[in-house]
């Protein structure tokens, strides 16, 4: 089953796509409303994949990004920035860190799941047998 | 966790468990309106001490962020237009946030 962390300040957002991603796509969801919160568990859990916000207080999504790159633990967990719809310079600077993506807010539960394993090359499928829909 | 059965349909389950979601989040959601509205009237004489700008530019981005989530696109549109004018206001432009306000307010109407 893959395994999603969720950073974001944000109660909404956090409780909208972990039960999007849930019910969609049977992920496991882990979630944190902190860059420094996620980083923990992020080391503990070593998620699939992370899927970040950009405008948190204290340390934003992109300097928390530097960070996990810097940690030889994490550094290699793809992240996926999410952010409101920017233009111009921001798409510059965004796209010049080296995340796997950039999604934007705000993001449709139905197709979140499918936005991420697309831009990951995952099945869309969940990953363990969902015993409703083999009876049907 | 959410019962994913509930239905035969995961979409229906996410519709249904949307709405639980949004009638949860609905004080907060009131909060943040009035607190634009507040905003808004300050700002029609065209100035706009920086604490309350900075707190309305923050609320306004959540709620750009987050109405849409809930099929409130519109909603989410007027939030991100009153968003771009709190991030660099203008003696000209602030007094544009009370009918952004009040259009914000109208569109969600039915849904508080």
């Amino acid at each position: 089953m893959r395994r999603i962390l969720i950073i974001d300040d944000e109660d909404d957002i956090r409780e909208v796509a972990a039960l999007s991603l849930e019910a969609m796509a049977g992920w496991h969801i882990l979630t944190a409303n902190s860059g420094a919160s996620g980083i923990e568990i992020a080391e503990a859990e070593q998620p699939d994949a992370i899927l970040m916000d950009v405008m948190m207080p204290d340390v934003d999504g992109p300097t928390t990004f530097r960070k996990m790159q810097q940690n030889p633990a994490i550094a290699h967990i793809p992240v996926l920035l999410l952010t409101a719809k920017v233009q111009g310079v921001d798409q510059r600077r965004f796209a010049g860190l080296g995340v796997a993506a950039i999604l934007f807010k705000p993001f449709d539960p139905l197709t979140l799941a499918e936005q991420i394993s697309e831009v990951l090359g995952w099945s869309s499928l969940p990953a363990q047998p969902d015993i409703s829909r083999q009876s049907r | 966790m959410a019962d994913k059965t509930k239905t035969d349909s995961p979409n229906e389950d996410i519709r249904i468990m949307l709405a639980e979601l949004w009638q949860r989040h609905l004080p907060a959601l009131h909060e943040r309106l009035n607190l634009l509205d507040r905003t808004a009237e300050e700002a029609a004489s065209g100035i706009l001490p920086e604490p309350s700008r900075e707190e309305a530019q923050a609320i306004a981005h959540k709620l750009a962020g987050n109405l849409g989530m809930f099929g409130h696109n519109k909603a989410g549109d007027i939030a991100s237009q009153m968003e771009q004018i709190l991030k660099a206001p203008t003696a000209e432009t602030l007094p544009e946030l009370a009918p952004l306000a009040q259009s914000l307010r109208l569109q969600l109407a039915p849904s508080l």
